[in-house]
């Protein structure tokens, strides 16, 4: 079988990267908030962006973190600083589309769903969305270089303040 | 005063407006009354900024209330608006919520209105075949769109229902304008919206965001990181008959024994709270005027607003009784250089539905809207700054901005206040 633009993705890599996505997932629905910074790279960049302002081409975040500090920093201040409904989260991820880039990185692609349980057990989709990944393959694993999250439901429901 | 019993009117159980009773966030019928009095009434309502709108035939949704409307230039350079009701039978009219159009024609039987909002078409007038159609004596003229007034001030639109309603200027007055030319005397452009569905009654918002009381207290990252404490300097002023408000602090003349005596016991300033990265706030700012957090209130919905160096309008749509949009136009100034421009991107984190700040005041306003559930007899109470009369005070410990809104709604939604 003939795969245009660069090389195949072989097993091995491609256990890796799933491995990664599925670790992401884990950490945000297992509240295992102080693992997530540390599936990016040093100076990797999560941008979660909405879908409107995607179809206009303009540019403002939702979030924006260009190092993994600013992750941690996150992490940090909805563990000690932000006031927020505490919800049960759950992601629903579909299979990604892995390719990969010239640099020797993998470009993958998945759509997802978060739905949001409070305390009391109603349950509520908050926002379906999609992952757009650059991963590097490192010694240590697979990392996210930059994860964007384009935001499906740009009429966030209140308000956004654990990651996507 | 006596009440007639079949008196829907709100009852407000303190003069000085101190007392919010818990009904005005929940009766279903405030709605309606508002929409008429309030929105209706003798206000200018926000729709949208110049730059959205900048060549003939752009066009932009907007709400007046919980009414639909269409803000479009026309070919003569002007700006129209109009409720986005066909005038023939009911239909939305335009589907988009951006757009060019050189006219506007309803899905339903194309009737066709220009920018302007007059009827320009109707398929079918003179009938088909000699038979059907309109009346010989159908008068087009008087089957436009329902339109606003519009007026324009520094590429702010405004649009008003009411014949009654003073010319923009002076509804804005000269303290706001002082503020609002601050920002808009530079060109801006709009680097993007957000939108957040509060589970909230939309007066809990505008509640919210004049009261710096609890922007010290609720809001850890404002304290810690110097974009706002109460010891800062700090004013909050009114245009008091139209019921507008300015809350502004900026970073001078702070003393840091004040700081620790006013956080003493308060978990909310945090010395020791350090960041692994805070690049996001070493972003030149684009004042020198030390000016650290602004937001001007015009009544009834509009908020303009200034964090560290973020620049935003926030309309407040409201949706139901209980629950209102929050459209935020995130701006930047057309002469930003990438620098300043990334800047701006950095500190979008401070603001809108995720922001470090604004988060928070979406769960304010769902607190409360849960808080008060079931409760319409009882009353919030706002004493903080003193009570009696409603006067601008060089103090963020007040909420006196909240009883200067309170005190122009109840006017307008109840003669018999005045």
């Amino acid at each position: 079988m003939k795969l245009t633009g660069g090389s195949t993705i072989t097993d091995p890599v491609r256990h890796s990267v799933v491995e990664l996505l599925q670790r992401y997932v884990d950490s945000l629905d297992d509240d295992d908030l102080e693992a997530w910074p540390d599936l990016f790279l040093e100076d990797g960049q999560y941008r979660v962006l909405s879908r409107e302002n995607l179809a206009l081409g303009l540019p403002a975040p939702l979030m924006y973190y260009y190092s993994r500090g600013m992750m941690h920093d996150r992490v940090k201040a909805l563990r000690e600083a932000l006031t927020y409904q505490p919800v049960y989260v759950r992601h629903i991820l579909s299979t990604p589309r892995l390719t990969m880039s010239d640099s020797g990185e993998v470009h993958a692609q998945s759509s997802f769903s978060v739905y949001q349980t409070t305390e009391e057990g109603v349950t509520q989709l908050f926002t379906t969305g999609r992952y757009s990944d650059l991963v590097a393959l490192t010694e240590t694993g697979a990392r996210f270089r930059s994860r964007t999250v384009t935001m499906d439901t740009f009429g966030v429901l209140n308000l956004l303040a654990v990651p996507l | 005063m006596t009440r007639d019993v079949s008196d829907k009117s709100t009852h407000w159980p303190a003069e000085d407006f101190t007392r919010v009773p818990y009904e005005v966030f929940q009766a279903q019928e405030t709605q309606r009354t508002e929409q008429e009095k309030i929105f209706e009434g003798p206000v200018w309502n926000y729709l949208c900024l110049s730059v959205e709108i900048p060549n003939p035939g752009d066009f932009i949704t907007s709400y007046v209330g919980r009414t639909q409307v269409i803000v479009n230039r026309a070919d003569d350079g002007n700006i129209y608006a109009f409720v986005n009701t066909c005038a023939h039978r009911g239909a939305q009219l335009v589907r988009k919520l951006r757009g060019n159009a050189k006219s506007h024609v309803c899905a339903y039987h194309q009737w066709c209105f220009d920018h302007k909002g007059n009827l320009a078409g109707i398929p079918q007038i003179r009938g088909v075949k000699g038979k059907g159609g309109m009346p010989e004596d159908f008068d087009k003229a008087s089957c436009g769109l329902k339109t606003l007034k519009v007026d324009e001030y520094r590429g702010l639109i405004f649009g008003t229902f009411s014949p009654l309603t003073e010319p923009l200027r002076d509804y804005l007055g000269d303290k706001m304008r002082v503020e609002i030319d601050r920002i808009f005397e530079r060109k801006v452009k709009v680097l993007g919206y957000y939108r957040q569905r509060v589970p909230a009654n939309w007066k809990l918002y505008v509640e919210n965001v004049k009261d710096p009381y609890h922007a010290g207290l609720l809001h850890l990252f404002h304290v810690t990181f110097g974009i706002y404490r109460p010891t800062m300097s700090g004013r909050v002023f009114m245009e008091l008959p139209r019921g507008h408000s300015v809350l502004r602090t900026a970073d001078i003349d702070e003393k840091q024994d004040e700081v620790n005596k006013a956080y003493s016991g308060i978990d909310k300033y945090r010395k020791d709270y350090r960041l692994a990265d805070p690049s996001m706030f070493h972003v030149e700012p684009d004042y020198d005027d030390k000016v650290t957090n602004m937001i001007m209130t015009i009544f009834p919905n509009v908020m303009l607003g200034q964090v560290a160096n973020t620049f935003q309008t926030r309309h407040v749509r409201p949706k139901s009784i209980d629950g209102f949009e929050l459209y935020w136009t995130y701006l930047a100034f057309e002469d930003d250089d990438d620098r300043a421009l990334e800047g701006k991107l950095r500190q979008s984190n401070f603001v809108g539905p995720a922001g470090y700040i604004s988060l928070e005041d979406g769960e304010a306003g769902r607190l409360v809207q849960s808080g008060v559930e079931n409760r319409p007899r009882h009353a919030s109470v706002v004493e903080m700054g003193g009570r009696g009369p409603i006067e601008d005070i060089d103090s963020l410990s007040t909420e006196v901005a909240v009883r200067g809104f309170w005190k122009r709604y109840a006017e307008l939604m109840d003669e018999a206040v005045k």
